[in-house]
């Protein structure tokens, strides 16, 4: 099983992650998307790390991770704040700033 | 059998800290985590003296730390912190312009003359448009967190100004951002744009941040490293597949050139500009620009100057992009917020060839272009908070209108400021869009300057647009008015005009600062 | 089944066997099943009485709160594994520990402000 496939799926699940936060209209839907997008990432450096033969891939995911948890906090409060305002999390309603 | 215990480890030595070279970052991010601290056992009427004597002191005295440092600071640079920090020339030079900014940008936050209360939310968890929004938005008390998040902010533009590998820049960019997302949506007025401002700011930056991490890891990669110089050493020959250089790098530049609000990625820019509260506004367009545009540098610059061959002809098309978008787009807006935004769109383009010039010109150029800019912008947007009517700030042009009647030393001193992002000679703008040039002109980039400077020319009919208009149209008869700004308002836009008008007349010494020596890698 | 891909093949048999007699179960029933609805029995089934309210109910912005700030303090135990395995060997002298700690004071005061802003209580 050649680490090539990981890369592969990677770059799946990096695609799937992007197409989903410029398609889905429900923020929350939006802000999972990104963080399937940093998953893809953390295992595209793991994977690397496995093909470079080091550690440093591993170590990255690791401040991945925890610079994810804080972007969720950060969001999540975001976009509560805009749902318990307009009661809808959905971001074509977010209109009023226009062209 | 499970092994308790782990292979024996050989030495290890501890990294050399230079603390004297990083200590206005760590002031900063102390000073923050005071405040914290202020915010959670200091009571709420003393909580706004406490905070900005705190942070006025921690900039004050991360500028004493910077300056002390830099008067003997070795020529070549250093890296510390496992080679993690170059604290280089252009380092230092974008961390001076960093903290002046800051500064500025701290008085406009913590004045609250201008706004009953200041520009910032009383109570973040209140809903708008209910009466205790209303009640909220005629008291005096101010959301305090501002202040920690704006130093946190601020340490973490510093952090990326000096990142000398692509982790550590991934990381100060999360830390510049997300204060930034939060203050997005305090505004006192009009919160419902604001807090719609905040999640685009935030859902678009995410995207783009995701977009940053997966360059970061194709060029990890490729390199077997993330330091900006060994990716440069492994481009000059390695076994690995070129695509991942190049789709780690473009990827890598998708991510640097959102934050810098270069066009195309420039969509967040006007909606976010506009909905937040102009000091934090003032503080986006100021300072996130400046450490945008030095990540951008150092990146280009360290990582990626033996490949220049391959990508240069892919950020002439962003660069040409970048100022045609600024330019025409701007033409149409009707709100001066969201002008000045598309205005920075344009100048980032402008940066942008100076920053294509990978030579020693191009490099100095850039650095005086950022502080010029930033100055600028400061007090162009300190400026806009002073016009205001019964529900706010009045920011649609036509409310502008023969505002010189009324308040000549408001419309005087914002002309000035238009004249100088015009780059008009006499101005500091002159000098930036000069210097910028001129490296892209040696460079052989010709084509690139002439386009840049027929959309400053573009540029220059809406800010002349918004002079005429404020000295040569009647006033409505039910406009706002100026109001008298406080000392911090004051002492803001007065720094800025200030070194607008004296790098416009003798800019010698700045470009000598910007052009004391190179990266540290 | 034999080769490198034997064992996924075999759990791909398994996924299409188990769809089939989902599949297979309820087109039966639908087929065989007299179909007859009124508007009494298409209401939401609750336990034998009428149901009362909307499908939605309010969440307390309460579990948000503990759900992040649980989440801090698991990526705080992210870093505290691996330093906890190794700070003893040989080579890592007192700064190692001072280090950590140093750590946890700066995730002590966001822990500070949490309390002293009332967060961490359930009432």
């Amino acid at each position: 099983m050649t680490p090539t496939y990981y890369l592969l799926l990677s770059a799946l699940l990096f695609t799937i992650g992007a197409v989903g936060v410029l398609v889905r209209r429900n923020a929350i839907v939006v802000f999972m998307c990104v963080e399937l997008m940093l998953n893809a990432v953390n295992l595209t450096l793991v994977t690397f790390a496995r093909i470079n033969g080091s550690l440093d891939g591993q170590v990255m995911a690791f401040f991945v991770m925890v610079v994810a948890a804080a972007e969720v906090v950060v969001g999540l409060a975001i976009i509560m704040s805009i749902f318990r305002t307009r009661r809808t999390a959905s971001v074509d309603d977010a209109n009023l700033l226009k062209y | 059998m499970l092994a308790l215990q782990p292979p024996p480890q050989a030495p290890i030595d501890a990294p050399q800290i230079e603390y004297s070279a990083i200590l206005p970052v760590l002031i900063l991010l102390g000073a923050a985590c005071i405040g914290v601290l202020v915010e959670a056992f200091v009571s709420k009427a003393s909580r706004w003296a406490a905070q900005v004597t705190l942070s006025l002191l921690a900039i004050l005295g991360a500028g004493l730390a910077f300056v002390l440092y830099v008067t003997d600071s070795p020529e070549r640079g250093l890296t510390t912190l496992y080679r993690t920090i170059a604290v280089d020339r252009p380092a230092l030079f974008l961390w001076g312009t960093l903290l002046a900014l800051g500064l500025g940008a701290l008085l406009l936050i913590a004045d609250r003359t201008v706004e009953r209360g200041g520009a910032f939310v009383a109570q973040a968890g209140i809903r708008p448009g209910t009466v205790q929004d209303r009640a909220q938005m005629a008291s005096g008390g101010m959301q305090t967190e501002v202040f920690p998040l704006t130093l946190f902010a601020l340490s973490g533009m510093m952090i990326f100004c000096a990142a000398n590998d692509l982790l550590t820049m991934f990381i100060a960019l999360e830390v510049l951002s997300l204060p930034l997302y939060l203050m997005c949506g305090l505004a006192r007025r009009r919160r419902l744009i604001s807090q719609e401002s905040a999640v685009k700011y935030f859902l678009l930056g995410a995207f783009a941040s995701a977009f940053f991490l997966y360059g970061l890891a194709l060029l990890y990669g490729y390199a077997g490293s993330v330091k900006l110089a060994d990716i440069a050493n492994a481009a000059a020959g390695s076994a690995a597949s070129d695509t991942l250089l190049f789709g780690g790098f473009g990827l890598l530049v998708v991510g640097l050139m959102f934050k810098a609000s270069v066009g195309p990625f420039h969509a967040w820019t006007p909606d976010v500009y506009q909905g937040s509260p102009t000091p934090i506004t003032a503080f986006m367009a100021a300072c996130t620009k400046v450490a945008a545009f030095g990540g951008i540098l150092r990146v280009l610059t360290v990582g990626f100057e033996s490949t220049s061959w391959e990508w240069r002809g892919v950020l002439w098309v962003v660069a040409v992009a970048s100022m045609v978008i600024g330019a025409v787009l701007g033409l149409t807006q009707t709100d001066i917020k969201r002008m000045l935004a598309y205005s920075s769109i344009a100048h980032a383009g402008f940066l942008l060839v100076g920053a294509l010039a990978l030579r020693p010109e191009g490099l100095s150029g850039t650095l005086f272009y950022l502080l010029t800019y930033g100055f600028t912008t400061l007090a162009a947007f300190g400026a806009v908070s002073l016009v205001r009517d019964s529900n706010g700030e009045a920011t649609h042009l036509s409310q502008w209108a023969g505002l010189a009647k009324r308040s000549p030393v408001l419309a005087w001193v914002f002309a000035f400021l238009l004249l100088a992002m015009a780059g008009i000679p006499l101005t500091s703008g002159f000098i930036g869009k000069f210097v910028v040039f001129s490296a892209g002109i040696q460079d052989g980039m010709a084509p690139l300057v002439v386009i840049a400077l027929v959309a400053s020319a573009v540029a220059a009919f809406f800010y002349l647009r918004v002079i005429v208009l404020m000295f040569f149209s009647d006033p409505a008869p039910d406009g706002p008015t100026v109001t008298v700004p406080g000392t911090f308002t004051t002492a803001a836009i007065t720094l800025g005009v200030l070194v607008t008008l004296v790098l416009g007349l003798v800019p010698a010494f700045a470009l000598d600062w910007a052009g004391t020596g190179t990266f540290a890698f | 089944m034999h080769g490198y891909f034997g064992a996924y093949g075999l759990v791909a048999l398994l996924l299409v066997v188990g769809a089939v007699f989902v599949t297979v179960a309820l087109t039966a029933n639908r087929l065989l099943r007299p179909a007859r609805p009124t508007p009494q029995k298409l209401l939401t089934y609750e336990c034998g009485v009428d149901p009362v309210g909307g499908g939605w109910a309010q969440s307390y912005v309460r579990y948000y709160v503990f759900t992040f700030l649980y989440v801090v303090f698991a990526v705080d135990a992210v870093f505290l594994f691996p330093w906890a395995t190794v700070f003893a060997a040989p080579g890592f002298g007192v700064a190692t520990l001072v280090e950590m700690f140093v750590f946890l004071g700066f995730l002590a005061v966001g822990i500070l402000y949490a309390w002293r802003k009332g967060v961490l209580s359930w009432a």
